[in-house]
């Protein structure tokens, strides 16, 4: 199957968005250029069976999701992080100042369920509808809602235990959040 | 652990029971949403930003030849 000049565009425009997916997805870069790369492919193999006029980046998304999952189920130990592997493979080289800035989210965002970690990224991060999350998780729309949700309420409190006086100037709040968790 | 725990807790849940309304979910405050929110794309548009590594235009460009090569 040929990529046409302006589908192999589309292809190439989405690159940056699958990489950072599969980057905060898998922890390492290195994988995660493989995993692009493996999507591509399978993308390119399977471009009849695309609905022209549909969401490409959506359709990128669930195969490089699929992809993910698969090759995970196969070395199932990594899929949760209960050592902080994933947190500890999480350098991804921008400058040192800003990746500072991020070191204490990221590590949070690794300790989270891998379900719930995917659900905010879709989500939160790449831009996707709850409907349009649902569809490449191949779940109901209410388990997007209810991942996302435990994902950022358990990123709260996880950012809340390393640094108090971060959460937020309303001391309410923090005792809110402490008390119900 | 924390990461199992979680998931159990997430499974007790049956999924039928998870509508839209989220009735049995914990809610963060506006404040903290947006502040995760916030964090979480700035984390993230870093990433989307880095530039595109070659290996991509080039597995692009040669599928495309190797096609052009045995078509015509």
């Amino acid at each position: 199957m040929t990529p046409e000049p302006d589908l192999r565009d589309a292809l190439l425009a989405a690159v940056p968005s699958l990489r950072a997916f599969a980057i905060s997805l898998s922890g390492q870069v290195d994988r995660a250029d493989d995993l692009v790369q493996d999507t591509l492919l399978r993308a390119l193999s399977n471009l009849h069976r695309f609905e022209r006029g549909t969401n490409l980046n959506a359709w990128l998304f669930t195969i490089l999701r699929n992809l993910f999952h698969s090759e995970y189920r196969k070395r199932r130990r990594e899929v949760e992080d209960p050592d902080g592997s994933y947190a500890s493979r999480l350098k991804v080289q921008p400058e040192q100042g800003s990746r500072l800035d991020f070191e204490d989210f990221r590590s949070a965002l690794a300790k989270l369920p891998s379900d719930q970690r995917e659900a905010l990224l879709l989500v939160g991060a790449s831009g996707f509808s709850y409907e349009e999350a649902a569809n490449i998780c191949g779940c109901a729309v209410g388990t997007i809602k209810s991942r996302v949700n435990r994902a950022r309420f358990r990123l709260a409190s996880l950012l809340n235990v390393d640094d108090v006086d971060d959460l937020g100037p309303d001391s309410m709040t923090r005792a809110a959040l402490q008390s119900s968790i | 652990m924390m990461g199992d725990n979680g998931n159990k807790l997430a499974r007790l849940i049956p999924e039928a029971s998870l509508g839209d309304q989220l009735a049995s979910d914990p809610k963060l405050d506006t404040t903290s949403q947006k502040r995760i929110g916030d964090q979480l794309r700035a984390m993230y548009d870093e990433l989307v930003q880095q530039p595109v590594p070659d290996r991509f235009k080039n597995l692009l460009e040669q599928l495309e030849k190797k096609d052009r090569e045995t078509s015509t």
